[in-house]
C-alpha cells in the first residue's frame, strides 16, 4: 500500500516573518502618503467673552490703525510704515499700558495686511512694547457701537 | 596534507532587523500624522508669531475667490454658500463644545470684508478663541515696506 506521507516530513517550528517587513513597509507608505506636515500654526486671538456687552473703547483715547485698500497704513491720521508703529506706540503705552489699539482694515484691504499689523503689534512684547489691548472690530460692531 | 577547507559563506542579507526599523518608522508616522480636514489650496499670510493650533480645532477656510469651507475638525470641510452660514455652523459646534478653538485659514489676498464677516459670524456664535493660520515669515525684510516681495538678496 502506498502512503502519501511516507516518513515524517519535518514541519518548521518558526513563525514565518519574511512577509512582516512587506506589511510594515506597506503601512509606512500609507502613513507617509497621508501625513501632511500641515501648516498648523498661527496667531491666536482671544475674542471678548461677552459679546452683548463689549468692552467700551473710547475712540478718543485709543490708537486707530487704519489699513487702506492698497495696504498702506494710517495711524491716528498719519501715514506710517509697518515698522514705525511700535515706535509710535511706545511713549503712549508707557503712559497708559492698557491703551487700546484698534485695527480697522478697509473692506477691500488684503487680509494678509491685517495679519501683518496684528503680528507686528503682538511682536511688540518681545521688543519691550507690549500692546495689551488690541481690538479688531468687525463692520457690524463698528456700525453698532462706533459713534 | 590537509588543505584548509573553505568555509562557505551564506549570501543572504540579514533581514531580521528590517521589521524593527519598519515598525519604528510606522510609529513615527502614526504619531506625527494629522489628517488635514481642509484641503483648500491657498497662500497663507506670513507672521512671526506662530503658535501651535490645538488639535481637532474647527476650521473655516476662505480662498481668494471667496469660497468658504467649514469643518468641525472631525471630518473633511464642506463648502457653505456664504459668510452668513458660518454663524449657524459655528453655533452648532459651540453648542457641543463651548471651548472649541476655531481656525481661520484665509488666503493672504482675500478681501478683508469677507474675513470680517466670517469673524463676525464667529463672534456672534460666541466663539472664545480663534487662530489666524499663518505661514513662516520669509527672511526678506525688503519686501515689508512695499508690500510686494522684493527679491533683492
Amino acid at each position: 500500500m502506498h502512503f502519501r506521507n511516507r516518513g515524517s516530513r519535518k514541519v518548521s517550528d518558526e513563525i514565518p516573518t519574511a512577509s512582516m517587513a512587506d506589511i510594515a513597509f506597506l503601512l509606512i507608505i500609507y502613513f507617509m502618503v497621508t501625513t501632511t506636515f500641515a501648516a498648523t500654526r498661527g496667531l491666536d486671538w482671544a475674542l471678548p467673552k461677552d459679546e452683548d456687552n463689549p468692552p467700551l473703547v473710547e475712540k478718543e483715547e485709543s490708537v486707530l490703525v487704519e489699513i487702506q485698500a492698497a495696504g498702506n497704513l494710517v495711524v491716528d491720521g498719519q501715514p506710517m510704515q509697518l515698522d514705525e508703529i511700535l515706535d509710535y506706540l511706545e511713549p503712549k503705552l508707557e503712559r497708559n499700558p492698557m491703551k487700546p489699539v484698534i485695527i480697522r482694515p478697509d473692506a477691500n484691504a488684503p487680509y494678509g495686511r491685517m495679519v501683518d499689523v496684528f503680528d507686528e503689534l503682538r511682536r511688540g512684547q518681545e521688543l519691550g512694547v507690549e500692546v495689551k489691548n488690541i481690538s479688531i472690530p468687525t463692520q457690524r460692531e463698528i456700525e453698532a457701537f462706533w459713534f | 596534507m590537509k588543505l584548509h577547507q573553505t568555509k562557505r559563506q551564506d549570501a543572504a542579507i540579514p533581514t531580521a532587523s528590517m521589521a524593527d526599523i519598519a515598525f519604528l518608522l510606522i510609529i513615527f508616522f502614526m504619531v506625527t500624522v494629522t489628517f488635514e480636514v481642509d484641503k483648500a489650496q491657498l497662500t497663507l499670510p506670513e507672521s512671526q508669531i506662530r503658535l501651535e493650533v490645538p488639535k481637532k480645532s474647527a476650521y473655516v477656510s476662505v480662498t481668494e475667490d471667496g469660497t468658504i469651507r467649514v469643518s468641525s475638525g472631525e471630518e473633511i470641510s464642506v463648502v457653505v454658500p456664504g459668510p452668513e452660514d458660518v454663524v449657524s455652523f459655528a453655533a452648532s459646534v459651540v453648542a457641543s463644545d463651548p471651548t472649541k478653538v476655531f481656525v481661520i485659514k484665509a488666503d493672504t489676498n482675500t478681501r478683508y470684508q469677507l474675513v470680517d464677516r466670517v469673524i463676525d459670524g464667529l463672534k456672534q456664535a460666541k466663539v472664545e478663541t480663534i487662530f489666524l493660520l499663518s505661514g513662516p515669515e520669509a527672511m526678506d525684510e525688503a519686501g515689508e515696506a512695499g508690500g510686494a516681495a522684493g527679491g533683492v538678496g
